[in-house]
């Protein structure tokens, strides 16, 4: 199910656009939701936890406007020529409108990056929980990604935008934690193959 | 292509025409989008913006605003009864046919429809603002009722189109109308309890009515998908649905101003209702 993406990254799925292909395969990399996901003690990393004040901060005609802001920054997040990743998982699944591929490289210190493409018809939400995550996530490592609790999410995007039709704004970090998920599960494998060739 | 033939053809207003009359006396651009912040990333200069959910729904009970609160919307976008109001979206225009729908619900008679939509008008490289347009707030009488018994249908009305063997139409996609998905294709948060159709329902998509660019099809493609095809005939009644009731607002518009169907009724509660409702019959289908 896995070949060499174009930056030499393993790519965990193939770029299709038949639906029965991507929903089998997305079955097979989605995260679980970690016990702590939803608990209030988790805390927020410091980027995505400034963010959040930022919103807060805001009258609901001032979220609309920075929430704009951040659909348009969307490109920047994107991969960029020559860059290379670890693991690139680009699918139109079910969840959302369109194709999105996520893209994680974890620097020798253990931080993650992430770059992301949405394709044209990805919800305006949806671009700016991209953009929002990609600055809020950065420098940490795959194991505290998936610690990111969701509950952050009506905080930035406010009630009235969280509702029927808009529920994708939870997608990208979904995404976002599989990937990282299978990174880690990987990289466990690797380790112990090591462990056992020098046994 | 020609829309000369439609039973109401005053009704349909093609991208380049309102490229040349943004600024029509009496006419009011409305834009309504499912993507609820699409409006704001940039809109056809002098719309203004009626959310679906937060303008023309109860913010508590699942039904529409009230007249006075319609009354209200319209004032404060410089609508008044004899403004011709322009609907257009994403979506092929599902919600603008809903908005348009909830419109003609409280008596508001001046509507039409930007064929093809938002994606369209894109497409084409038509002007795009994000400035919001300065409204002079305008005076709308309160409607004496809603048109839910002439152009609405509830629960049992649906049910006894279903015992007494009338047209029931159901918009959704195969999928849903056969059973074997209880959601929208790519909106699989948004399930029923329940898969299938509303027994005797056809099941026509939607997307049958519309081209690739959006547009509608021709009257002599819609008369083959409804009254060939379907037998609907434009003195009888028909009740449409789907899961909400924006899709079948879509082929309401259609079969009520493009063909000229006269009694053709939304049954907006759809497929959220009936597939959730302790008893409802269910009928499903390979």
């Amino acid at each position: 199910m896995t070949d060499r993406g174009p930056s030499g990254a393993t790519r965990l799925v193939p770029r299709s656009n038949d639906h029965r292909d991507m929903a089998d395969n997305c079955s097979s990399i989605d995260t679980e939701k970690s016990p702590q996901e939803d608990g209030p003690q988790t805390p927020l990393p410091r980027k995505l936890q400034q963010i959040v004040e930022l919103f807060q901060s805001l009258p609901e005609e001032g979220k609309r406007e920075n929430l704009i802001l951040y659909a348009d920054a969307t490109k920047k997040h994107e991969p960029k020529d020559g860059e290379s990743f670890d693991l690139e998982d680009i699918r139109k699944d079910e969840e959302c409108a369109d194709t999105v591929g996520v893209f994680l490289k974890v620097n020798p210190e253990g931080q993650a990056l992430f770059r992301v493409s949405l394709g044209p018809h990805v919800q305006t939400l949806t671009r700016a929980m991209t953009a929002i995550l990609c600055r809020g996530l950065e420098g940490m490592t795959p194991q505290d990604v998936l610690t990111v609790p969701s509950s952050f999410v009506p905080q930035i995007v406010g009630g009235q935008l969280v509702r029927v039709r808009s529920q994708t704004t939870y997608y990208v970090l979904s995404r976002m934690k599989g990937i990282c998920k299978v990174y880690l599960d990987r990289k466990r494998m690797a380790e112990v193959r090591k462990a056992d060739f020098h046994q | 292509m020609s829309t000369s033939s439609y039973a109401h053809p005053e009704v349909l207003v093609e991208t380049s025409w309102l490229a040349d009359h943004l600024q029509e006396p009496n006419t009011r651009i409305v834009e309504s989008n499912e993507d609820i912040l699409l409006y704001d990333t940039g809109h056809i200069p002098g719309a203004v913006h009626i959310d679906w959910r937060a303008d023309l729904q109860d913010q508590l009970v699942r039904d529409y605003i009230t007249p006075d609160k319609f009354a209200a919307l319209c004032g404060r976008n410089g609508i008044t009864p004899a403004t011709t109001c322009i609907f257009y979206g994403d979506k092929s225009n599902w919600w603008s046919c809903y908005a348009l729908w909830a419109f003609r619900l409280f008596g508001h008679t001046k509507v039409k429809v930007l064929n093809g939509g938002r994606d369209k008008w894109i497409k084409e490289g038509r002007a795009i603002t994000r400035e919001k347009p300065s409204i002079q707030p305008a005076t709308y009488p309160v409607p004496a009722k809603r048109l839910d018994a002439e152009i609405r249908a509830f629960y049992e009305e649906a049910l006894a189109f279903s015992k007494s063997g009338k047209p029931l139409i159901d918009v959704r996609s195969p999928g849903e109308f056969k059973g074997t998905i209880t959601h929208m294709p790519e909106y699989p948060q948004e399930g029923v309890l329940r898969g299938g159709h509303i027994p005797g329902a056809k099941g026509v998509p939607w997307k049958l009515a519309v081209n690739e660019d959006g547009s509608f099809k021709s009257v002599t493609e819609l008369k083959k998908i409804y009254e060939e095809d379907c037998s609907l005939s434009p003195e009888k009644e028909t009740v449409v649905y789907c899961r909400i009731g924006e899709r079948s607002s879509h082929t309401w518009f259609a079969l009520t101003y493009l063909l000229g169907h006269k009694k053709v009724r939304n049954y907006d509660g759809s497929w959220t209702e009936w597939g959730n409702k302790v008893g409802a019959p269910i009928e499903r289908s390979s």
